[in-house]
């Protein structure tokens, strides 16, 4: 009890009966530790928000806002591109009957030939994407259907995939199916349309030079998918697994004459194995290299011939091939940079704003008019 | 009974209280008591301090707050919202039933106005933001629902929704939930005034929760529509489109970290050390996480559940991604800034000029400082402080239960009412205790008083000093003897003046206190103008009859009412009442 020692008109804070007699034993202090922390003195920043820091920093973010806009914008007019759909919706385009006619067993793919002409010529490495629109690659089952350790050249994952994709899991046919390789959504409904590009001048029709390797990530390429077993005698690593269900080709056809392009490192599988995040999306297929001397792409006529195979009118789809050039900021990106001058001049305008308001109404009051 | 003007107090006993407590006349109390300034409930049983309380509760929409130190009181401070124990002399009973305990009553008004309005604070700014973040990561989901078919697709990766409340913001509005003060503690209790939103709970009502949601909702659009409108036609500069889902959350997520943080800095408004260990290690935490989920190693430990493999090293090199998240900073956090300014330039409230008008102290004594032999100076200013501060902490004694007897007696006899001492004294004769004689007798043998006014200097209450050589108006024989009218002459001779109140400041006090310590005052000062009158007195025989108790009640009641009009006339600027 506290009672010993304790005076009854003690008033100033000694309570702790310890202190005044030493000897009656040890009564700890009740008393709270007198640390800065404890006792909430810790010395501390107190920032607040006066004219002197708000409005000059609105300034200076409205300042720095406009040039990188005006910047980026400049940047991104320097950049060509050029889209071409070939969805073949309308009965006078080039690709309407191979669109019409489009059957899932058919064995010989259907090609057409899409014209279009260049204004301008494209410097530099031109870069090849293809487009598709609507195609939801980011639904959440979508997303899920694919085994990343199968595709990492896992043995067991090989012969037994996750059961993440069902129901791309067995093939058909057989009650105890083989097991697909690659499984799952993504990898059933890759991209197999050809594109190939010539240009028409003087009556020649010269093919374009298209590189079909550097188009995936390096880490994707390099890391995360590997083949089984090494990339040597595919076709026996692959024995005992099937295709996927809408292939035509199994996985280790997909690139036979060059190894390092073949089964699931194949580039053009890796692109499409990494999903876009939007219904409209574009994919890079092919680079064309610049060349010495002359422009990458003269202006002048081209021809898209397209081999027809991947279907999108069920779901009202649309296919385009996208040509385009690249700088420091990736390809055109137009909203970029007037978004950037937007938001600069608003900031710009809105300090100018508060700088009236705040010289008109100031009435930042004194120590005096604080009631006492 | 709500207009009713001036300072009443309310002394009620046991025993009335027994009755006032009846269900029929319960409202008529609470009534009456709520009117006043002060009840002083004497001589009740622990049950009716509970009661007490429970009839407050229960009809009026206040939060009520009990405060005690025996085991008498356990039942009252179990029944109030609050209930705080003394720990000290009457043993630890009241402890161990309160919320909150301290040892001494005085520390009471820090509790109230630094610690309670501190809480508060921090309680509401606390809520607040966790709604905001909340909802400027959840919301996203929904805005990305209509670009993914409504597959209940995230726009995160896994690892990121699980850390996010976890680590990398959990931390930074904890610190300002434990740490933050808007004003410091001095200035909490020099300027009560700034209680006043909490008891009008006006930091964190539907208002401003309607705020905090349509703040993170517009912060939600922003993080997601600006990474949508940038990345859905952008490239790296190696070509591969930046599209993709992987770069797309992650340039979503570090946005949104980034945008919460900045957030939070502009919350905190009480920076210690701790606070920018939470705030920026928070920040470095998420970064160093997402690399390391996104690393080579993790990923060929479980390929599955590591799928990122690469996309942070590989988004966060792009400068359109880093442009895409400044933007996005940008848009969320200048409209914030924008209407706080606003807010502290046109409508400041108290405590925004307080803290303004600290800092500006602050800055002018290092000004000072700096300017050198500004010692004296400096010394000058932190005692002007010390004054203003220790104007603020006057100790006030507000007991509402007394359990002693002692002081109980002296109310209720009178005795501390110097104007009628003398006559009042023969009624108080009947009761004196001995230690009112003592004191009677002590002061008897100081002041040289004129024969026979011998009980007319009876000291009153111990802590008023009574130094005035002059005997006090209480001698004035006509209170006895004369008639009724020559006595209210008498006072009235001596009242009107209400300069000698303000002449002497230090002695008068807020009129905020018990009205016999108001008379107090009073009469020590209008010693003064009837210094001249005192001497020349005949001292009537100090052994009153008991005839006179009624003349002299009569003559207190007009007293008291003359006082109280001083006392409002001359409004001296205490410590506003709590």
């Amino acid at each position: 009890m506290m009672a010993s020692g304790y005076n009854a008109k003690e008033e100033d804070g000694h309570h702790s009966g310890a202190p005044g007699n030493g000897g009656a034993g040890a009564v700890k202090s009740k008393k709270p530790d007198n640390t800065a922390f404890k006792q909430q003195r810790l010395p501390a920043w107190q920032p607040i928000l006066t004219a002197g820091t708000v409005l000059p920093a609105f300034f200076v973010i409205g300042l720095i806002f406009i040039p990188i806009g005006i910047g980026l914008f400049v940047t991104s007019n320097n950049i060509k591109e050029f889209e071409i759909d070939y969805t073949g919706i309308e009965a006078s385009s080039p690709c309407y009957n191979c669109a019409q006619n489009y059957s899932w067993n058919s064995t010989s793919s259907c090609t057409c030939k899409v014209p279009f002409t260049l204004e301008q010529p494209f410097e530099s490495n031109v870069f090849m994407y293809y487009g598709l629109s609507n195609f939801y690659q980011n639904h959440r089952r979508y997303v899920k259907s694919r085994d990343d350790s199968q595709l990492n050249g896992d043995l067991t994952s090989l012969k037994s995939p996750s059961k993440e994709c069902d129901p791309y899991r067995t093939s058909d046919g057989l009650p105890i199916g083989l097991p697909i390789a690659p499984c799952g959504a993504i990898a059933n409904s890759l991209f197999n349309d050809t594109l190939e590009l010539y240009h028409l001048s003087n009556g020649t029709r010269t093919a374009v030079v298209l590189m079909k390797k550097g188009i995936a990530w390096w880490t994707d390429k390099h890391v995360k998918f590997r083949n089984p077993g090494g990339n040597d005698n595919l076709t026996l690593a692959f024995q005992g697994t099937s295709k996927p269900v809408n292939w035509r080709t199994p996985v280790f056809e997909l690139d036979p004459n060059d190894p390092d392009n073949n089964g699931f490192i194949n580039e053009d599988f890796i692109v499409w194995m990494r999903t876009a995040a939007l219904p409209t999306f574009r994919k890079l297929y092919r680079i064309i290299q610049k060349k010495v001397d002359a422009p990458t792409l003269a202006s002048g006529k081209y021809e898209l011939e397209v081999s027809y195979n991947y279907p999108v009118r069920s779901f009202d789809g649309r296919k385009r091939v996208i040509l385009s050039t690249i700088s420091w900021m990736g390809g055109k990106n137009p909203f970029l940079g007037i978004a950037y001058i937007t938001v600069g001049s608003v900031c710009f305008f809105l300090a100018v704003v508060l700088l009236i308001i705040h010289h008109k109404y100031d009435n930042r009051c004194s120590s005096a008019d604080i009631p006492n | 009974m709500d207009n009713i003007s001036g300072e009443f107090a309310l002394v009620i006993s046991g025993h009335s209280l027994a009755h006032a407590l009846e269900a029929d006349m319960e409202a008529e109390l609470l009534m009456t008591a709520c009117a006043c300034k002060a009840v002083i409930c004497c001589r009740v049983t622990p049950m009716q301090k509970a009661l007490v309380v429970e009839l407050i509760k229960k009809h009026k929409k206040a939060v009520t707050l009990a405060i005690g130190d025996g085991a008498n009181d356990v039942s009252m401070i179990k029944s109030a919202h609050i209930g705080v124990g003394i720990s000290g002399q009457e043993g630890i009973q009241a402890v161990l039933a309160s919320d909150y305990s301290f040892a001494q009553f005085r520390f009471l008004q820090r509790l109230l106005l630094v610690h309670g309005r501190w809480s508060y604070l921090r309680m509401c700014r606390f809520l607040c933001y966790f709604f905001y973040k909340n909802f400027a990561f959840t919301m996203v989901h929904f805005w990305f629902g209509f670009f993914c078919g409504f597959s209940a697709q995230t726009v995160y990766d896994q690892y990121f929704i699980t850390l996010y409340n976890i680590l990398y913001t959990s931390l930074p509005v904890l610190a300002m939930g434990i740490f933050d003060q808007d004003v410091p503690d001095r200035r909490s209790l020099e300027y009560p005034k700034l209680y006043e939103p909490g008891q009008l709970n006006l930091l964190f009502n539907k208002r401003e929760f309607f705020i905090c949601i349509s703040q993170g909702i517009y912060t939600s659009l922003v993080l997601f529509f600006v990474p949508y409108a940038v990345l859905s036609n952008a490239s790296q500069d190696t070509a591969e489109p930046l599209a993709d889902y992987q770069t797309f959350a992650v340039t979503t997520a570090t946005a949104l970290v980034i945008v919460v943080s900045v957030q939070i800095a502009l919350d905190t408004g009480y920076w210690t050390i701790i606070n920018h260990v939470f705030v920026w290690g928070s920040l470095g935490l998420f970064f160093s996480i997402m690399l390391a989920m996104h690393s080579q190693t993790l990923f060929s430990s479980s390929p599955n559940q590591f799928h990122f493999v690469g996309s942070a090293q590989s988004t966060l090199l792009q400068p359109v991604v880093w442009l895409t998240i400044a933007l996005a900073t940008v848009i969320c956090i200048v409209p914030v800034l924008a209407f706080r300014f606003l807010k502290l330039d046109l409508k400041p409230q108290l405590s925004d000029t307080v803290r303004y008008t600290q800092l500006v102290r602050q800055k002018k004594r290092k000004a000072v400082c700096f300017s050198g032999g500004a010692g004296v100076r400096g010394a000058a200013g932190s005692t002007s402080e010390g004054r203003l501060g220790a104007r603020g902490g006057s100790r006030r004694s507000g007991y509402a239960f007394a359990h002693q007897e002692g002081f109980g007696e002296l109310i209720t006899s009178g005795k501390n009412m110097r104007l009628s001492s003398l006559a009042l004294a023969s009624f108080a004769s009947r009761h004196s205790s001995s230690w009112i004689d003592t004191l009677r007798k002590k002061k008897h043998s100081h002041t040289p008083t004129p024969p026979g006014a011998a009980s007319g200097d009876s000291s009153p209450a111990p802590s008023c000093v009574s130094g005035s050589a002059a005997p006090p108006l209480s001698n004035s024989p006509s209170v006895l003897g004369g008639s009724q009218d020559a006595a209210i002459e008498e006072e009235e001779a001596r009242t009107p003046p209400p300069s000698p109140l303000q002449a002497k400041p230090g002695s008068s006090t807020s009129h905020a206190r018990p009205p016999s310590t108001t008379l107090l005052a009073a009469s020590e000062s209008t010693q003064g103008p009837s210094t001249g009158g005192g001497p020349g007195d005949t001292a009537p025989s100090a052994q009153g009859e008991s005839g006179g108790w009624t003349l002299s009640l009569g003559a207190v009641q007009e007293a008291l009412s003359n006082w109280r009009s001083l006392g409002v006339r001359s409004s001296s600027p205490g410590p506003p009442s709590l």
